[in-house]
């Protein structure tokens, strides 16, 4: 105590002339900052270690694997990853906006430029959320009960199509597939029909070679081809393969390497989505308030948060999408 | 920190000296209003759409190093730094801020640079040598190969091709 008082820059003199108050203590903080900026910036710190050990993992992983897909093979669209790159941009400027306006006493003002960074964060959920489809519909999956990826056309692939094949309501609707009159097929439907039908006797043959199954791999869902790589986005539709054909067929597809892409893609993008929701219900919190100075601080904190997972972004698009 | 900052930072220094309320603002409240400048953001805004095009640009066709991949992976992540850059300097207010940010963002930034570096000898380089059962199972690039053979064969080709 005496200590404190001691070290007090301009207490020494003043504490005598005001005996009967007790010495007054003065509240040096360790960093200048507000404790709520430097609690967020602890917080953030602690972030950039954990998506550094994502990130960190994501790149080890890829450069020791013996083989990677390339982001057509894993149904992957650059231009959506650039545009969701640019909606996160707009939304980080629009955060910053809202802060100026609140700190220039606008609060109508920030509240519009806040609700124009929960929209534009909406948005780059809702793309995501497609993008996922996208690799849902091709049975690509980040675990094995629903994944339908295999890593190389092998035996177990060819045992698993023929499984596929197998199935009761399978044998259905594959005998109602071989009824259907001609005429009642599109050209594309009556070619896949014929290509199917010679797939099901590659995979039950006992003679098969291993050439076989990577025939029937490339039949069910072809890769593009290095020099093709420019069509095909996240739909899906330059590819002509059975799934794609035959969208119930959901038959098991060969994406070598594409296993562990899965992993760490919906690994990254799926906790970058988690953040992107927190910051999203901090901004509607954040708008149940009169957004003026008084609030300017808690803004600021939201928005040092949001740019961080704009950053992260930043590293990950290029990263997942351009590599 | 001289006496002028700890007054400036310190909140209470003696009674009858209270400051007003803090609304927030910070302890360089009196600055903030000066840094912004929201022409300032939009010249960061256009710098960091420019970067990303520039990073996209590697995708196109008329990208010159598209055999060497290598080249275009430095050249995105040379653009990403500096777009992190701008955000981190700019947006998050770090160009503006005492050097307490050193304190926090530099043993983070480590951390981060050694987790990954830790991760190198188990994991990046586990396919040096592997199991002959994983070896099996593993797809390897003959695997890619005899795919893009089975797609050149055209072996289901359809007979009346459109």
């Amino acid at each position: 105590m005496n200590a404190s008082a001691a070290s007090l820059p301009h207490g020494h003199a003043d504490d005598h002339g005001h005996g009967h108050h007790g010495p007054v203590l003065q509240y040096q903080p360790g960093l200048p900052l507000t404790r709520g900026k430097l609690i967020m910036w602890l917080f953030l710190s602690t972030e950039i270690m954990f998506f550094a050990a994502l990130l960190g993992s994501y790149v080890v992983l890829r450069f020791g694997a013996a083989v990677w897909p390339k982001p057509h093979h894993v149904h992957l669209s650059e231009p959506i990853g650039a545009f969701n790159t640019f909606v996160l941009i707009c939304s980080s400027v629009t955060i910053v906006l809202a802060l100026e306006m609140a700190r220039a006493n606008k609060p109508r003002l920030a509240k519009l430029w806040m609700v124009a960074t929960l929209l534009l964060g909406t948005l780059f959920l809702g793309v995501k959320g497609y993008e996922y489809q996208a690799k849902f519909s091709h049975g690509i999956y980040p675990w094995s009960p629903r994944s339908r990826v295999f890593e190389k056309p092998d035996l177990y692939y060819g045992s698993a199509v023929r499984a596929r094949l197998g199935e009761p309501a399978m044998i259905d609707r594959l005998k109602e597939l071989d009824d259907t009159p001609e005429d009642k097929l599109t050209p594309d439907e009556v070619s896949a029909r014929r290509r199917l039908k010679q797939v099901r006797q590659m995979v039950l043959s006992p003679d098969q070679q291993p050439f076989d199954l990577a025939v029937v791999a490339d039949q069910v869902m072809p890769l593009p081809a290095e020099g093709t790589d420019s069509h095909g986005g996240a739909g899906g539709h330059g590819s002509h393969g059975l799934n794609d054909t035959f969208p119930w067929l959901k038959l098991p597809a060969v994406i070598p390497g594409g296993n562990m892409w899965a992993s760490t893609y919906f690994f990254l993008t799926g906790f970058h989505a988690i953040h992107v929701l927190v910051g999203l219900i901090v901004f509607a919190i954040l708008l149940l308030y009169n957004l003026g100075p008084k609030r300017a601080g808690m803004i600021e904190n939201a928005g040092l948060y949001w740019h961080f997972v704009d950053l992260v972004w930043i590293f990950l698009f290029p990263l997942l999408y351009l590599f | 920190m001289s006496d002028h900052d700890s007054q400036a930072h310190g909140p209470i220094t003696r009674p009858g000296d209270i400051p007003e309320h803090d609304d927030g603002h910070g302890p360089h409240g009196e600055n903030d209003h000066g840094h912004g400048g929201i022409g300032k953001y939009m010249l960061v805004f256009l710098a960091l759409c420019g970067l990303t095009t520039l990073s996209f640009f590697t995708y196109s066709p008329y990208w010159p190093w598209r055999n060497e991949p290598q080249v275009g992976w430095a050249f995105m992540m040379a653009v990403s730094c500096t777009k992190a850059m701008l955000v981190v300097v700019f947006f998050m207010h770090v160009f503006w801020e005492a050097n307490w940010k050193y304190v926090l963002t530099i043993p983070a930034a480590m951390m981060a640079i050694f987790l990954a570096i830790m991760l190198i000898p188990d994991i990046g380089l586990r396919n040096r040598m592997v199991a002959q059962e994983r070896a099996l199972h593993m797809a390897r690039p003959s695997d890619v190969r005899l795919l893009e053979q089975a797609a050149e064969s055209k072996l289901l080709a359809d007979p009346v091709a459109h």
